[in-house]
C-alpha cells in the first residue's frame, strides 16, 4: 500500500514537486507569521520587561503605552514621593514624533527620561552610550540600521539637531520604535514642561507593595496604579488583541491554501489513477486499504512540505530580517513542532476531502 | 448470518434479466436467463461482442444487481449479502481475469499478486511468500520485480491469473481472456485455467467470443442479445 502511494506520487515528478513546493510555502508562511508574533509580542514589551519597577503610575483608564495616551502632571511626583513605603519616582514622557534626516522623515515613539536616574531609559545599549544632554538621542538598532543612522550622526528632531550617542536593543515594536532623549527635551518638544506620560514608582521594601500601591491611589484617585507584572501583561495583551486577528486571517488563508492545494493534488492522483482504483475495488480491496494510499499520500507530502518549509525558514527570515531589520521574529521548537503538527492535521482533511472521490469510482468501470 | 451451503451451485441465475436505462430508453443486456455454474467446471460463455456476456459476469459476480431474477452466489441469494459481505467474498473466494489484464502498473509483478493477498489480512511476509510461490507455479517467478510494462502479453495473463487465484479463490470469471493474446499463448491460459478447475475444485466461467475455446471448456454456453441460445455438454 505504502509502495503503491509512494510510487503513484513519483510517476508525477514535476506535480509533486510543485505541490511540495506550494505546500512548503504555505508552511515557511506559517512558521514566520508564528515568529513575527513571537519576535512583536516579545519584542514590543521589552522595553517595559526590561525596565524593572514596582509600579507603573498612569493617567486614569490607561491600561498600557503601546495603545495608550496617559498625560499626567509632573507634580504628581512629589505627591508620591510623599507616601510612605515609597522609594523613588521616575517620570517618562512617551510620545510619536518624527526625525528627520536629510529629506527622509521617519516616526519614532519617543521617550523622555531622567538620564541622571537611568529609569525609562533604553534597556540595553549595543553601541555607543545613553543620552545625557538634550542635545542628545539613542535610537533603536533596527531604526538605525534600516534608515543608516550611526552613532555620531546628526539627526534633526523637530527642528532640533540632536547628536546620536547610541544604538539601544529591546526597543523594537515592530510597527515603531523607540529612540530615547533626556524628559526636559522630550516636555520641550511636547511644549508643556510640566506634563509627563507617567511615573515608574520603587517601593522601599518589595513586602507591602499592596499597601503602597493603595497608598498611591488613595493619594491621587484622578490616576491608575498597576503593577510590574499587570502592567506588563497589559502591553502584551494589547500588542496581541491588535495583532493576532490578523496573524490569524493571514495563517488561516495559508492553511486554507494548504488544504485546497493538497486536496487538488489527491484528487487529481485519483481520477488519474481512477482504473487502478476501480481494478483494487473490484478485486475485493477493503475501503479502508484504498483511504489509507490517501492518507499515506497526503501525509507523506506534509511531510516533506514540512522538511523544506524548516530548511527554507530559517535563511529566509535572516535575509528577511537583513532586508527589513524592524521585522524582528523569534522561533521557537514548541512553535515549530506546533506547526508541523497543524499541517499534518490539515493534511488528513485535505485527505478526507478527496477520498470521496473514490466513492464515485464503480466496479464496472474495469469492464469498459 | 449469511453460511455457505457446501455443495450448491457456486454460480446460480434464475430467470435473470438486466436493463440499463438510459434517457434514450432501457437496453436490454440480459434477458431471462438460467444458468449454473458447479466446482470443478470450466463454463465457457460463448458470444459476439455486445452479447451480453460481460454483464453476466458482473451479475454473476455481484458487482450489478439483476432487474429482475434471483443471482445465488455460494448458495446465497446476492441481495442477502451486505456490501462489506460481497467485498470480502470478491476478496477472498472470487477471482477476476480480464481482456487487458487490468495489472497495476506502478506495481512489480509480485506485488500486483501481494496486493490481493493482502486484502484478506494476510502479513508482509506471507503475501510475499505466497505471491513467490504463485509466481514460481506460473514459470515466471524471475519476473517478479519487473513491472508489467515491461512484460509480453502472455506474462500478463499468467501473472493476472496469479493474482485471481492467489486467495484460493472459489470462483473465477474471466472476461476474454485470451483476447490480448496469440493462439498459442490463448490456449495455455485456458488449459491453465481448465487445470484450476479440475485439480483445485474452481469454478471458472470464461466469457468469450472464439470459438476455438470450445474444445478447452466442459460446458459451453452460446449467448445472443442477452439471452441464452444453447448450452453444450
Amino acid at each position: 500500500m505504502e509502495t503503491y502511494a509512494i510510487r503513484t506520487l513519483r510517476s508525477q515528478p514535476l506535480r509533486l514537486v510543485l505541490t511540495i513546493g506550494g505546500v512548503a510555502l504555505c508552511v515557511v508562511l506559517m512558521f514566520f507569521l508564528l515568529a513575527v508574533y513571537r519576535g512583536v509580542a516579545d519584542g514590543s514589551v521589552e522595553y517595559i520587561r526590561q525596565n524593572t519597577t514596582d509600579f507603573w503610575v498612569l493617567q486614569r483608564n490607561v491600561t498600557n503605552i503601546l495603545r495608550g495616551s496617559s498625560l499626567v502632571s509632573l507634580t504628581c511626583r512629589e505627591t508620591i514621593l510623599r507616601i510612605p513605603g515609597v522609594e523613588s519616582a521616575s517620570p517618562v514622557l512617551l510620545l510619536l514624533t518624527t526625525i528627520r534626516k536629510g529629506s527622509r522623515v521617519r516616526t519614532v515613539f519617543l521617550t523622555g527620561f531622567d538620564p541622571e536616574k537611568g529609569r525609562g531609559g533604553p534597556p540595553k545599549i549595543l553601541e555607543g552610550r545613553t543620552v545625557r544632554r538634550d542635545d542628545e538621542i539613542v535610537l533603536d538598532h533596527a531604526f538605525a540600521r534600516k534608515f543608516k543612522f550611526r552613532v555620531g550622526e546628526s539627526v534633526d528632531l523637530q527642528g532640533r539637531s540632536l547628536k546620536v550617542v547610541g544604538i539601544s536593543t529591546g526597543t523594537n515594536a515592530f510597527v515603531i520604535q523607540y529612540a530615547f532623549v533626556t524628559l526636559a527635551l522630550a516636555q520641550k518638544i511636547v511644549g508643556f514642561p510640566g506634563i509627563v506620560s507617567g511615573f515608574m514608582v520603587s517601593a522601599e521594601t518589595k513586602n507591602q507593595l499592596g499597601k503602597v500601591a493603595s497608598r498611591i491611589q488613595e493619594a491621587l484617585p484622578g490616576l491608575a496604579v498597576y503593577d510590574y507584572a499587570t502592567f506588563l501583561e497589559n502591553n502584551i495583551q494589547e500588542m496581541k488583541s491588535g495583532f493576532l486577528p490578523l496573524l490569524y486571517t493571514v495563517a488561516a488563508i495559508g492553511a486554507v491554501v494548504l488544504t485546497v492545494i493538497l486536496s487538488l493534488l489527491l484528487s487529481v492522483n485519483i481520477l488519474e489513477r481512477r482504473k487502478d482504483y476501480a481494478i483494487l475495488k473490484t478485486l475485493g480491496s477493503p475501503k479502508g486499504f484504498l483511504r489509507r494510499i490517501i492518507v499515506v499520500q497526503a501525509l507523506l507530502i506534509s511531510s516533506a512540505a514540512s522538511l523544506v518549509g524548516i530548511l527554507v525558514f530559517f535563511p529566509l527570515v535572516s535575509l528577511i530580517e537583513k532586508l527589513s531589520p524592524e521585522i524582528s521574529t523569534k522561533s521557537t521548537p514548541g512553535q515549530i513542532l506546533g506547526v508541523v503538527a497543524a499541517v499534518a492535521c490539515m493534511s488528513l482533511i485535505s485527505s478526507s476531502i478527496s477520498i470521496q472521490k473514490l466513492r464515485r469510482i464503480y466496479l464496472l468501470e474495469v469492464f469498459r | 448470518m449469511n453460511t455457505i451451503e457446501p455443495m450448491a451451485p457456486v454460480v446460480r441465475l434464475d430467470n435473470v434479466s438486466k436493463v440499463f436505462n438510459s434517457n434514450e430508453g432501457g437496453t436490454i443486456a440480459v434477458q431471462a436467463v438460467t444458468l449454473e455454474a458447479r466446482r470443478g467446471e470450466l463454463l465457457l460463455l460463448l458470444g459476439p461482442s455486445g452479447s451480453g456476456k460481460t454483464t453476466l459476469l458482473a451479475l454473476a459476480a455481484g458487482l450489478l444487481k439483476p432487474t429482475s431474477g434471483r443471482v445465488l452466489l455460494f448458495g446465497k441469494k446476492i441481495e442477502s449479502y451486505s456490501a462489506a459481505k460481497l467485498q470480502d467474498l470478491r476478496a477472498n473466494r472470487v477471482g477476476f481475469i480480464f481482456q487487458t489484464f487490468l495489472l497495476i502498473e506502478s506495481l512489480t509483478v509480485s506485488e500486483n499478486v501481494e496486493v490481493v493477498l493482502r486484502f484478506t489480512r494476510k502479513s508482509k511476509h506471507e503475501a510475499r511468500r505466497r505471491a513467490g510461490s504463485l509466481l514460481k507455479l506460473f514459470h515466471i517467478e524471475h519476473l517478479a520485480q519487473k513491472f508489467p510494462l515491461s512484460l509480453s502479453q502472455g506474462e500478463k495473463q499468467r501473472v493476472a491469473i496469479a493474482r485471481a487465484i492467489a486467495n484460493g479463490a472459489g470462483l473465477i470469471l474471466a472476461d476474454e481472456p485470451t483476447g490480448s493474446l496469440e493462439s498459442k499463448q490463448g490456449f495455455d491460459i485456458i488449459r491453465l485455467l481448465h487445470d484450476y478447475a479440475k485439480f483445485e475444485q474452481g469454478c471458472v466461467i470464461v466469457a468469450s467470443h472464439d470459438l476455438r475455446l470450445v474444445d478447452c471448456a466442459d460446458r459451453v454456453v452460446r449467448m445472443e442479445d442477452g439471452k441464452l441460445s444453447a448450452v453444450c455438454g
